[in-house]
């Protein structure tokens, strides 16, 4: 039972949730995004800047109740400067970029995931699955 | 996961917003010469606004899009002198309605790839789900 439950709560496995969570939203944002193009006005969302530092500082911490603790948030990004007329900030070609990365990274982090739970099964069953 | 469903919502405004926008050209393209519209006047072209409403289901800052208003445009139409034209005055003269092909087209192209940029966002979607789902497999 030691290994089981040490298994679930390593730093590895419960960042690689965290992340999911994180790409997740991250599509989310994307998704909000895309969807007000031809909106005037409109300012693109994106994840926040201080939340990617705690993410990255807790990993870096190897520390699972840490990592835990992270709440992926987002905030509305006002920084990039807008080159069309309506005041909109959206570049339809990078957020597309965006969308594509986020879920390459997301089979990376399912595969990463499933590789953990097939190392477990492998173990119960005494041979590979 | 919860957020990659209701994204989802985002995403279906965002298809139904550029739908009718593309349904607004066909109009306007489709009267572009029609010099009697149900009101007795020349058709107007039609302007789709857009504006953003916020998706609290996705989460905060997740913002859908819905068309606020369908707008004439009040600019007037050319006028030709056609004194054939059964809606000619007395003069001759017929007023065009004011629709700009050209304009129209470049529009229905914006809104084509806005729609198949949202379409993407569909099938990164449901490849996440199903990546999602088949964990431990």
């Amino acid at each position: 039972m030691e290994m089981v439950a040490s298994l679930f709560n390593s730093d590895n496995y419960t960042a690689v949730k965290k992340m999911m969570d994180v790409s997740a939203l991250r599509h989310a944002s994307i998704a909000s995004n895309l969807a007000n193009v031809s909106t005037p006005g409109y300012k693109r969302v994106d994840l926040s800047r201080s939340f990617e530092d705690e993410l990255r500082a807790s990993i870096k911490s190897r520390n699972a109740d840490e990592i835990a603790e992270a709440s992926p948030r987002t905030e509305v990004d006002t920084l990039t400067p807008s080159t069309r007329a309506d005041g909109n900030n959206v570049q339809i070609d990078s957020e597309l970029l965006g969308l594509t990365k986020n879920t390459m990274n997301f089979n990376v982090l399912t595969d990463f995931a499933s590789g953990s739970l097939k190392q477990l099964r492998h173990a119960i069953m005494g041979r590979p699955a | 996961m919860m957020n990659v469903i209701s994204a989802s919502s985002i995403t279906g405004s965002a298809l139904d917003a550029e739908k009718m926008r593309v349904d607004i050209v066909s109009q306007n393209i489709a009267n572009a010469n029609t010099t009697k519209g149900t009101d007795g006047k020349p058709y107007q072209r039609r302007i789709v606004a857009f504006e953003s409403l916020l998706d609290a289901a996705s989460g905060p800052n997740m913002q859908g899009v819905r068309v606020s208003e369908i707008k004439r445009d009040e600019n007037p139409g050319e006028i030709i002198n056609n004194p054939q034209h059964p809606h000619a005055d007395d003069d001759g003269n017929v007023t065009m309605p004011n629709v700009n092909i050209p304009f129209e087209m470049v529009d229905m192209v914006t809104a084509t790839r806005s729609y198949e940029a949202n379409l993407a966002v569909v099938r990164n979607a449901r490849q996440m789900a199903t990546q999602a789902l088949s964990i431990g497999r």
